[in-house]
Formats: structure tokens, sequence, C-alpha cells
């Protein structure tokens, strides 16, 4: 056995960006490789659960969990991996706040399910086949039946945090590489910090680090609310300043501004600062506060949040399921869901 | 603070009127179960002597590093219970209130749910109290003279008050004269007109030397903080200097022609022009907004006392405090209000007044429309006490009095005129009952009418008021030579500039708002700016001057120190935590914050002398760097949670 730190990477309700972002360290890799030893990573090796469970208790000095829960199956991994971590880290965005995924909080069970089988204009489900927790497949050219055992959904999608206790957060949708690497350096170096930090990141908000901060007039004061697809940005001047809902203040740094280089006003994937508490109550607070009707206008005002579509799009892009007010309330037990399907 | 929290809860009876509604007994002592609670009790008046003394004994024997005390507002005795744990050692930021009596007692009958409320109530102070930090107060160096914004009887008392008691005072005046309204019209008491007091006035303000008059004088701008104000202040041109010696030629080849606002409208007045007979500074000026500088005036001067060459200039003031009291405007009737502006011989209150004055084009003499009226009728509260739909909800305590005292006079000199007061309420209170009887004597009929107001007819015949007179129940159809609408007060014009400027607020009928009637009077929300006059709402004459005298004596306590002490519960930022996103600039009521540079990054700086405490930066920092002393995040989110019922710790 070597002597290296064991490292364990497990996915849950994610899209792959984290994993990629892995892939971007490059030839810092290497240098990764030599530092620890993976024992399970399904993205890239063939480990399996059992592999895990045989592992003694707290031997994996490291645990990193990317996506939200969504499943019985992630709920059980993670509970698999705690038991068999010294540390675990909630790896980017869904797994730290429920990131985009936890967008579904806004509908119960049933009505996600149906949204996204039977509605959304891509899908064509003429069968209208939802998930089941066991389908048996028949194949008559084998003269035999098959049968096939699904993970059952939670009624919600949950924030790693909210099904096992996690030490330590790393931000970003998903992280960029130099703040994974920042975040390595960090926890091999063995100087851990406190327990709940977030780590590999800033601070302070992303205007700290953001080039356009110098651009911003003494007031940042708007009239109206402007988006990227419906107006265009003037270059080198305070996206915010210019009406674009910009998070960037609301929002840790740590990712150099990479959107804002872009021309895109950030969404705040890097999440709130410590001493927030609800992410999109302080985002709103603080939109509500930039908006320049002096004597107030109501009409005004109601015209400037009405252009924009979807407020808890913006304000809870990547943090509903971890806010105060995280989920549709009710319909705990789905309809939808059937204990067996035969086709 | 490091230190564990041990901390004395002190539950007050108030007499009954706590120990009435909340049984106090079982808020001390379930006081006693909360977490870091060391010592709770229940007394009659904590406030009293012996009551303060039970804490300051408490504080030594139990080692206490926090105190909260169950009883009253803060802002009735907070002061009280800051002072008395200060003076057993601790620092007086470690006190938190619990307001059991307002916020409960007083407002609930049902004992056992006041009870449970202010259990509740207690549980969120010490919530609170575990996390409050000592707090020191700063002091910073204070100017000691005065800046009198509007040069009326209320600004005129409140600069010579400021000035007797030895500090200079700039007194500030929009137009070319100081002596307001109270100049032109009004009325101080059966002997005394408004115009007396005003010219006595003048003769003190003129020998005082420490009293600076700045006529067609404006605030510009306002910056700095309570004790270090500056007050940007443009001088426009008057073009006429002090060696005019009132000869009036230039008046007369003066080619410009206006309306004589002095007189309310009732005649013109040339662009140079003397505002009324003993105007201060006693020279001619030229209405800067009007002239077209043809020069005509220039030439015929035989005292070289015009030129018009003269620029407009503003100037710094420096001033510690700041007294505003530009006064009010005259109801304006829109055309057709009572028949206002259709008939020449229907006149406002005001307009009646200058034309009864000596010096009025009729010198005096009551003529309307080349003749003496054989009758004439006084319409009351036009414009106030919501008798039309312009009309405002409040009364403007002056328009009676005026009114009666000038049908008293008109009776006195034409004895024979019919004279008609139609009213709604008689407003003659304190000693002025006396006037209103004087005019009962003379025979002036008063006319009372209630939700259905007098209607005015303009026949071919002549005038004729319908009115339903509500004490004898009969529709009453007077004829009428003349018709004087009572007009009442409406905030000054230029109000919303005054408050871009001051940053003073408004209150619900237009007026600025004192900081509370009560516990603050004659006080502007920030600190430093006092009020005085009808800037805060109808007054007369007497109630404006008194009002100049209470904010002269707010200013001078201010003034008399040279330096003043800084409230800590202000704004504070944590450097290492703000990016200099600079949201909270914008929010700042006061402009106490800017972004400045420490070390290369953009860091918010919060000047603690301007900053008032609102905590609205507080609330809009995006990134939770800016936080309120005595109110921070995690004080008020434990005082929350403890609401509703959850942990108390954070």
């Amino acid at each position: 056995m070597s002597e290296k730190p064991k490292v364990a990477w497990y996915w849950c309700a994610s899209c792959g960006g984290c994993e990629e972002s892995f892939v971007d360290l490059a030839e810092r890799l290497l240098k990764v490789f030599e530092a620890v030893d993976i024992v399970f990573c399904p993205v890239a090796m063939d480990f399996k659960r059992e592999d895990v469970e045989k592992l003694p208790d707290g031997s994996i000095t490291v645990a990193l969990i990317n996506g939200g829960i969504r499943l019985k199956e992630h709920e059980e991994m993670v509970k698999l991996l705690r038991k068999k971590s010294k540390i675990v880290i909630a790896y980017g965005a869904c797994s730290a706040w429920g990131g985009i995924p936890g967008l579904a909080n806004l509908y119960n069970l049933d009505e996600a399910l149906e949204r996204k089988y039977l509605e959304v204009p891509t899908i064509e489900n003429p069968k209208e086949v939802l998930p089941t927790k066991k389908i048996i497949v028949n194949i008559p050219e084998a003269k035999m039946k098959a049968e096939l055992e699904l993970p059952e959904p939670l009624p919600v999608l949950l924030p790693l945090d909210k099904v096992i206790d996690v030490d330590y957060y790393i931000p970003g949708c998903p992280p960029t590489p130099d703040v994974f690497w920042n975040a390595l350096q960090a926890l091999l170096s063995g100087n851990l910090p406190p327990k709940g930090a977030i780590v590999g990141a800033s601070n302070r908000s992303l205007c700290d680090e953001c080039s356009l901060n110098e651009t911003k007039p003494e007031k940042v004061l708007v009239k109206e609310f402007k988006r990227p697809d419906k107006a265009k940005p003037e270059p080198n001047k305070c996206l915010l300043a210019q009406g674009f809902l910009c998070m960037g203040p609301v929002t840790r740094g740590g990712c150099t501004a990479l959107c804002i280089k872009g021309n895109m006003p950030c969404t705040g994937c890097f999440g709130l600062l410590d001493g927030i508490v609800d992410y999109g109550g302080k985002a709103i607070s603080y939109f509500g506060s930039i908006l320049d009707y002096s004597p107030v206008e109501d009409k005004e005002i109601k015209k400037a949040f009405d252009s924009i579509p979807d407020w808890v799009g913006t304000i809870y892009k990547y943090s509903l399921a971890s806010a105060k007010l995280s989920h549709k309330a009710g319909a705990k037990k789905p309809k939808r869901i059937k204990e067996v399907v035969e086709i | 603070m490091t230190e564990e929290p041990r901390i004395g809860v002190y539950v007050c009876h108030c007499g009954f009127n706590i120990a009435g509604t909340v049984d106090v007994k079982k808020v001390a002592e379930f006081a006693k179960t909360l977490p870091n609670v060391v010592v709770a009790k229940d007394y009659v008046f904590m406030c009293s002597e012996p009551g303060q003394d039970l804490i300051k004994a408490d504080i030594k024997a139990h080692n206490l590093n926090r105190v909260v005390v169950s009883a009253c507002s803060p802002s009735l005795h907070e002061i009280t219970f800051r002072t008395a744990v200060s003076e057993a050692g601790l620092n007086k930021y470690l006190l938190e209130m619990a307001n059991i009596r307002e916020h409960c007692s007083w407002v609930h009958h049902d004992k056992e749910k006041a009870t449970e409320k202010a259990k509740e109530i207690v549980r969120m102070a010490v919530a609170k109290a575990r996390h409050l930090e000592p707090l020191q107060e700063l002091e910073v160096k204070a100017e000691t003279s005065a800046l009198v914004l509007g040069g009326g009887v209320a600004g005129m008392r409140a600069a010579l008050e400021l000035a007797n008691y030895g500090f200079n005072v700039y007194l500030v005046e929009k137009a070319p004269t100081i002596g307001g309204k109270a100049a032109l019209i009004g009325y101080v008491d059966p002997k005394t007109k408004g115009a007396e007091i005003v010219s006595k006035m003048f003769d003190r303000v003129k020998d005082c030397p420490r009293i600076q008059v700045l006529t067609n004088a404006e605030l510009i701008q306002l910056s700095g903080f309570a004790g270090n104000y500056i007050a940007k202040v443009r001088l426009n041109p008057r073009y006429v200097n002090e060696k005019c010696t009132l000869c009036g030629e230039c008046e007369e080849v003066c080619p410009i022609e206006v309306s004589n606002e002095y007189n309310f409208g009732l005649n013109k007045r040339k662009a140079i022009f003397l505002p009324f007979s003993n105007a201060y500074p006693p020279y001619y000026a030229i209405d800067y907004r009007v002239c077209v500088k043809c020069g005509e005036c220039e030439k015929v001067c035989r005292f070289g006392a015009i030129s018009l060459k003269e620029e407009p200039k503003v100037v710094d003031l420096k001033v510690g405090s700041i007294i505003i009291a530009t006064g009010y405007d005259p109801y304006r009737p829109f055309k057709g209000e009572y028949g206002y502006g259709l008939h020449q011989n229907i006149m406002t209150l005001f307009q009646l007044e200058r034309l009864l004055d000596p010096d009025s084009p009729t010198k005096g003499e009551l003529i309307v429309g080349n003749k003496i009226p054989k009758s004439i009728a006084f319409i009351q509260c036009v414009g106030s006490r919501n008798t039309t739909p312009g009309a405002k909800e409040y009364c403007s305590r002056m328009c009676c009095t005026t009114a009666i005292n000038s049908a008293v006079k008109i009776k006195e000199k034409y004895p024979d005129m019919n004279v008609y007061i139609l009213y709604k309420d008689i407003m003659t209170y304190g000693s002025d009952e006396t006037l209103y009887e004087e005019a009962g004597k003379k025979l002036v009929q008063f006319i009372k009418f209630e939700e259905k107001i007098p209607k005015v007819s303009i026949t071919p015949e002549g005038l004729f008021i319908d009115v339903f007179e509500y004490t004898i129940q009969e529709n009453l159809r007077i004829p009428v030579d003349a018709i004087v609408l009572s007009i009442g007060m409406l905030p000054p014009r230029d109000i919303e500039e005054l408050i871009a400027v001051t940053r003073v607020s408004c209150g619900g009928e237009g007026f600025v708002r004192e900081a509370h009637l009560k516990l603050a009077p004659v006080e502007a929300p920030t600190k430093g700016i006092f009020l005085a006059g009808c800037i805060t709402g109808p007054k007369n004459i007497l109630e404006s001057i008194r009002m100049g005298s209470a904010a002269a004596a707010k200013a001078m306590s201010l003034l008399s120190k040279g330096k003043l002490t800084i409230e800590p519960m202000i704004a504070q930022v944590n450097e290492e935590k703000c990016s200099g996103c600079a949201i909270c600039v914008g929010v700042c009521p006061y402009s106490a914050i800017s972004i400045k540079k420490v070390n290369g990054d953009r860091i918010a700086y919060v000047e603690k002398a301007l900053c008032m405490g609102c905590g609205t930066c507080n609330a809009a920092c995006p990134s939770g760097a800016m936080q309120h002393l005595g109110f921070k995040d995690i004080q008020l989110l434990a005082q929350t949670r403890a609401v509703f019922g959850g942990e108390m710790n954070v």
C-alpha cells in the first residue's frame, strides 16, 4: 500500500461540467496523480460500489462529490462515502447549493416528471413512459423478460449538506481549474481551514477582481434592468452601471471575472459570501437598492422588475435548493411513479 | 468578545402599566431558563433610583457583562439604563432593552397571552444581548456659527437669539428683502399687525454685527455633517448697492412691468423695484430674472448705485448648525373657485390685506372696481379643511383671525358697510377669542356653513352668494359687492429643491417633518438641522416666532460645545470583505459613504460624523461587508431566530 492520500470522486445530479473542470487541469493533472491515489471515480475508472464498501471506514482521505442529491442512489452513495472518508468536499454549485438542477424544486416531483418526460418541446414520448421503480422488458425474440430496477427520485433535490455532514465547499459552475488547484494545494498542505469553509476562492465579492470595477460611477443607480439578449453592453464599462443584472457584487470572487471578460454579466455560480444567509434574498435586496426612483414611482419600479421574466431563475440560479424557501410545498407522495411497469 | 456572556435580566412592573397585563414574575422566572442568563429579577419601577441601584449592585455581585432591561420603549429610558450600567463600570452599549410595555402590555388585554408574548420579547433581547459588543463614542470638532435659511419672522427670531448669545449667524433669504410674509400681511393682536413686529425685528437685525444678512441668496448645496457643514450659497445679483437713496427715478424709466408678488398680484411692479416701503436692506433691487439690461436705470441714477455688470457669486459658508425657516406659500385658488379670477371684485385675503395697507395702490382705502363696496363677504377655509377638491385637510390657523381682524378694521373705517363672514368653524383660539367678540359687537355678520359649501354667482345684477345657513337651517341668497377668499397655506413651491439639498424629510401634507413631535420637536432627522416656522406646517405669527426661538436654543446646545459626540451605533465596513462594489454609496441618504483606495483595493469608507445609523447600506450591501454596529447581522439574526423559537446560537 502506498502512503499517498486516497481520493474518491463521485457524481450525483450533474451535467458533467465538474468532471470537465478536472480534465482542464491539463498538465497539472500529472502532479495530482503523483500526489494522490484515486480509489473511486465512476466517470473515469471502473471501481464499483462494492469496492468502496470493502474499504475500511475513514480510509479515504478526501471524497469530492459533485452534483445535487436527486435520487435515492445518490443519497445512499454519499452516505457510504461519508462513512469511508475523513474529509468530504461539496464540489461545484450543484453539490454546494443545488445548482441549476435545483430549480426543479419550483415544481413537485409529479410536475417535474411531467415537464421533463412529456411536455418539453424537444421530447417525443407517445407512450408516455415515465421512470418507474421496476421495469419489466419483454424480449419476444429471446422469449425472455428482463428486469431493470431504477433508483427512485427524491421528492426534492437536496444540496449535499442537507444529506450528510460536509467539511468544505469548492464553488463554481463548474469550479475553474485554478480554484480547484488552489483548493487542492490548501488541502494537501495539511493546513486545513475551519470546517464549513469555502476553499479555493476569494473572501470578497467578484467586483474586487473585476477589471470593470474601476469604471463604476460614484453612485451605482439605474432606471431599468437590461438583459444581454436584448441589449448590447458598451465595452469597458461596468455592466451593472449600464443596467445589466450582474450578480458580481453579491457573488464570491475567485473566477477572475471570466464571464464579464466575455461581456456577459455574472450569473452568480460562485455563490454567497461568508455571513450571508440567503443568496437570492440578498440579491433582490441589492437590486432594489440600485433602482433610482426618487420620488418613488411604483409604476416605474414595477415596470423595471417586470422586465425580468424569471426572477427565481435569475437570483437563485444556483442556490434555490439551499434557499430559505427551497422548494414547492405539498405533494410529498408522487403519483406518477409506478412500482412496476411492463413493456 | 471572547468572554462568556453573563446576562442579568430585569423585568419592570411599571406600576400597573406592565404588571397589570403581564405576569412579570413569570417572565423573570422564564428569563432564568435562557442561555447565559445569570440572574433575573422583577421590580416595581426599574427606572427609579432603587431600581437602577439593583442593576448596579448585581453587575458587581454577579460579575455581569450584559444587561437586559425588560420595560418600556428604548426611546424613553434607554439613556437612563445606559447611564446606570456605565456607572457600574460596564460599557453602556452592553445594554439591551426589551420593550414589553408599548409593544406588549399597552396593546393587549389577555394576561396569559400577553405574558407569553413578553417572554418571547425577552427571549429575543437575550438572544441579541449574547452578541452585543462594547462600543465607543467619538468626538469631532464643531463650528460655532449657524446658517439660518429664510428671513421671515421665524428665521429672524432664530438669528437674533443666536446672535444675542454670541454666535455668528448667516441669515440667507431668497428674496431681495427679509421680512417674509408677516411683513406684508397678518395679525399679531388687535393692536399689532405683523408688519410692525417685522419692522421692530429689522431694527435689531440692523444693529447686530453678528448677523450677516444675505438677500437674493439661495442654498444650492450642502455637504459635511452636524458641527461641520459646508453650505454653498449662490448670491444672485441685485445690481443696486448701498448708495441707493430710494429716490425712485430708476423705477420710472424701467420699461419692464411684471405682476407684483409683494401685493400678491394686486398691481404691477417694475423690474427695478422696492419690495415694500421699509424693506431691508433699504434699497432698490433689480429682479435678475426679468431684467433685460436695457441700461435705462443705470443712466438715470445720479448716485452711481446701479451696476448691471454684477455677476452671481457662490460662497462657501462653514457652519455648525442650520435652521430652516423658509415658510409657506399662500394657497392658489383655481380659476372659478368661488368665482376667483372671473370677477375683479373677488380677491384673496392676502390681496385684501395689502389693499388695506397704507402702502397700497389705494393708500389703504378699500376701493374695488373703482368704488368703495357697500357690502363685502369673507369666505373662510378656502384651500383648507377639505372644502373643495383641491383643498388640504389641515386648518391653516391664521386665516380666521386675519379675516376677522380685517373685518373689524373695515367696520371701524366704514361703519355702514355690510360685512359677512361665511365660516365652517371659527378658530380664534386662546386670547384671539376677544377679537371674535369684538367683531360681533361691531355687527360683523357670521354665517355658518357645513358640508355644503357656499356658491358664488356672477350675474349682470352683481355678485350673489347662496349658502345654507347651518344654525338657522335656511337657504340664504346674499347680494354682495366684493368677496374675499380666506386662503390657507401651502408648502412652499420650491420645497422639493430644499429637500434635495438639505435631505430633510417630508410629512404627509407636504411640509417638512420634525424628527419626533414629542421627543425631538424642532429637529430635522438629520443631526444639526433644525426647523422653525411654517415650513413644518401652518402657524400664526407668534407661534412661528416662538418656534424660531426654540430652534435657536437647540442649535445653541450643539454650537456652544465647539465639539460633537458621535453615536457609535453607525455603519462599519469590514475591509477584509468589502469589494468596493459601491452599491452602498448610492443608497446612503446622508452621502456618508465614498469609495477609497486602501492598499490598491477599492474599499467603501464611512464618514462617521455623517452617518446617522439608518442601516440602509447594511441592508443593501450584497457581500455582508457593511455592518451596523449595535445591529449587526449576527445580532439581528439571533433575535429573529429567537422569535421563531429557533436555536439561540447562530
